[in-house]
């Protein structure tokens, strides 16, 4: 954003301001609750949208909507950018420019830890780390798993509702005017808050890593995992090193895991804290729950930084030979 | 009553499980500390030891990932 400071627009210090202010008028009138939690994403659609045959039905569920919104708002950005490029200036200027800065320092970075590959492998990294980051980010925007339709609640939980014609909200208990029990099931959940989506970035990335080996190293690649090549000349440290490339394979399935429950951990865990904080505060601070997002906005950019660094730093040992890599991260 | 008694459980389930999360803290710290350690003596550095750390941060940050999305399981799915 350096190249947005060149004029100087003292309006945007007074909608931070306004911006604060509305929000403790928002809260005051609207105290927030703790909403259902559940992991698996909500199905927002009655009937299943097609039929796979070993998976079963397959629903619209918020967490969808939600990574197609990602996806689209990537192609608008690419658009966007590609029209600044296109207008002939040598410098871009502002979202543009920013989007300038922020591509190059990422592919300083990758090519200083890929080298010579740096051309191949930086398409996976700037692509997982900008849609993990949007998918990450979303959680920030007011009516992100707030705003959906509302549902019986069934027993003694959810809350009751007050009703303005086709709108209604839920409030606390024993407010004036508002009846029934209600759940609000959200239109739109973050992304990353449901293990299928971070689960297939994960083998996307863990399965390109294979793809780029094969490529860079032929079916020598493979011998990192069966390793024959040693046990005939001396047996004994053969055997060592045919059980050391075992557990690089469990090693490299353990990274599927690992990549999809440190995203989803982190995020599905920064989503309960933006909902509950709210409702441990007291009545007149409530407000103070928007210093949680400026803490999720620091988790969200790190977490896509990490899983999209830790995918170029194993698509880069893949493609180095195992007689170079002597540290394994795990 | 018993319902209540299950609820408890899940409740200290969840706690318990979180204390694993000891050794991430444990972990990250020590990599922030000799990254710091490093950057200060060879200020050069920074940029290469950065990423490292961030990176044995995620590393060591997982395991603790693993007790809270225990814990997330013990509260909301079970």
């Amino acid at each position: 954003m350096e190249n947005s400071q060149t004029r100087h627009r003292p309006v945007n210090r007074w909608l931070v301001l306004l911006f604060f202010v509305l929000s403790i008028i928002a809260a005051t009138i609207f105290p927030p609750i703790a909403p259902h939690i559940q992991v698996a994403p909500e199905v927002i659609s009655a009937a299943p949208l097609f039929s796979l045959p070993v998976l079963g039905n397959i629903y619209l569920t918020n967490t969808l909507v939600a990574s197609f919104i990602v996806y689209l708002s990537l192609i608008g950005i690419a658009f966007i950018v590609r029209r600044a490029i296109a207008s002939g200036e040598m410098v871009p200027r502002g979202f543009a420019g920013a989007m300038e800065a922020g591509i190059e320092a990422l592919y300083n970075l990758g090519e200083s830890t890929a080298g010579r590959w740096a051309r191949t492998i930086f398409p996976w990294f700037a692509t997982i780390f900008f849609i993990v980051l949007l998918a990450n980010w979303m959680e920030l925007f007011p009516g992100v798993d707030s705003i959906g339709s509302l549902i019986e609640a069934p027993g003694e939980e959810g809350y009751p509702a007050l009703h303005w014609g086709p709108v209604a909200a839920i409030v606390p208990e024993g407010t004036p005017g508002a009846s029934g029990r209600y759940e609000v099931i959200p239109w739109v959940r973050v992304a990353s808050t449901d293990l299928n989506f971070t689960g297939a970035l994960a083998l996307i990335a863990v399965i390109a890593t294979q793809v780029i080996g094969v490529r860079a190293q032929g079916g020598r690649y493979f011998t990192k995992f069966i390793n024959f090549t040693t046990i005939f000349k001396k047996p004994f440290l053969g055997a060592i090193d045919f059980a050391v490339g075992l557990l690089e394979l469990i090693s490299e399935l353990a990274r599927i895991l690992s990549f999809a429950f440190r995203l989803f951990g982190n995020i599905f865990a920064g989503m309960v804290l933006l909902i509950l904080v709210g409702t441990i505060l007291p009545a007149g601070a409530k407000w103070l729950q928007s210093g949680v997002l400026v803490f999720e906005f620091f988790i969200g950019a790190i977490q896509a930084f990490v899983f999209g660094l830790l995918t170029l730093v194993f698509m880069t040992m893949a493609t180095q030979g195992h007689a170079e890599e002597g540290d394994e991260g795990h | 009553m018993e319902g209540d008694i299950v609820q408890a459980a899940k409740f200290i389930g969840a706690g318990l499980a979180m204390i694993g999360a000891l050794g991430g803290g444990v972990g990250i710290g020590l990599s922030v500390q000799g990254a710091l350690e490093g950057m200060a003596r060879n200020p050069d550095t920074y940029g290469n030891l950065f990423t490292n750390m961030i990176l044995g941060i995620a590393f060591s940050e997982a395991i603790a990932i693993y007790c809270l999305v225990i814990a997330f399981l013990m509260l909301f799915v079970l």
